[in-house]
């Protein structure tokens, strides 16, 4: 029996690219049927949905994040050592 | 604290700051591109001249999104240790990427074979300046794969301490899709 949680479904590679693929598809249908503003105001969107989804779980962002807390822990408890 | 463990300390640290590094450069990077496709409204406003292959603009597109994956997939092979995976999908992104910059110099050529297109007209200095942009990225991506390939296809050490040549070139390869994901409707799909 598959004992995978809902979260790590959906965090599966094929997944995100499957959500990926639909939105460009979207994107593209957008484009046929939309103009002027709105349809600007849905490009951005769907572009920044698109790249937050790369960003976030094919680039790691999240893994960034935890580096930057390590060094600032990392410079504090230095600095109290110092004093 | 033992010799072995200082050195995990060492690498775990200089992991960190590489990690930093990259990310800042990524994001200086992405700024050019930025003031790139802002520069498009400016030059054209938000015209697409209907010359414009719509379903070579979307096929790059899906091109590039695939590659994501693979590269993705090397990265996870790195770091859990599995050399098969880890090549093999190297290998795969980099042909997703000289197919893809085969489709910019087909772009290209039909470019030039209109006159709105022209490098000399105003929609011909966006199309060449963002989409060539763009390609040299692609382009230094897949010399950074290449490398990457080489370097670790005969490695004897595999495994989370010793993936950052590969994540470093498979985020660098990411950021190239990040930037297509919005040179794409900027070029193609505003209208």
């Amino acid at each position: 029996m598959n004992t995978k949680s809902i979260s790590q479904i959906l965090r599966t590679e094929w997944f995100l690219i499957g959500v990926l693929l639909l939105l460009t598809a979207i994107e593209f249908g957008v484009a046929l049927t939309l103009t002027g503003a709105l349809l600007l105001l849905c490009l951005l969107i769907i572009g920044l949905v698109k790249a937050g989804l790369i960003i976030q779980y094919f680039m790691h962002f999240g893994q960034l994040w935890k580096n930057i807390t390590d060094i600032w822990w990392g410079i504090l408890l230095t600095s109290e050592e110092e004093e | 604290m033992s010799t072995h463990a200082s050195e995990i300390t060492t690498k775990l640290q200089s992991l960190t700051v590489n990690r930093l590094g990259l990310w800042l450069f990524l994001v200086s990077d992405a700024s050019f591109f930025v003031a790139l496709i802002s520069s498009r409204f400016f030059v054209y406003g938000t015209d697409t001249p209907s010359e414009i292959n719509q379903f070579l603009g979307l096929g790059l597109t899906v091109l590039l999104l695939l590659s994501s994956l693979t590269a993705y997939r090397a990265e996870a092979g790195a770091e859990s240790g599995n050399r098969t995976k880890m090549t093999r999908n190297i290998l795969l992104t980099i042909v997703i990427g000289v197919i893809f910059l085969v489709g910019v110099g087909f772009e290209w050529y039909i470019a030039l074979g209109h006159e709105v297109t022209w490098p000399s007209k105003p929609y011909g200095t966006v199309l060449f300046t963002l989409t060539g942009v763009h390609a040299t990225h692609v382009l230094t991506g897949l010399l950074a794969l290449a490398v990457v390939y080489f370097l670790k296809r005969k490695s004897i050490i595999i495994g989370p301490e010793n993936s950052w040549a590969v994540e470093g070139a498979v985020k660098y390869w990411h950021l190239v899709d990040v930037a297509w994901v919005f040179i794409y409707p900027t070029l193609y799909l505003v209208n």
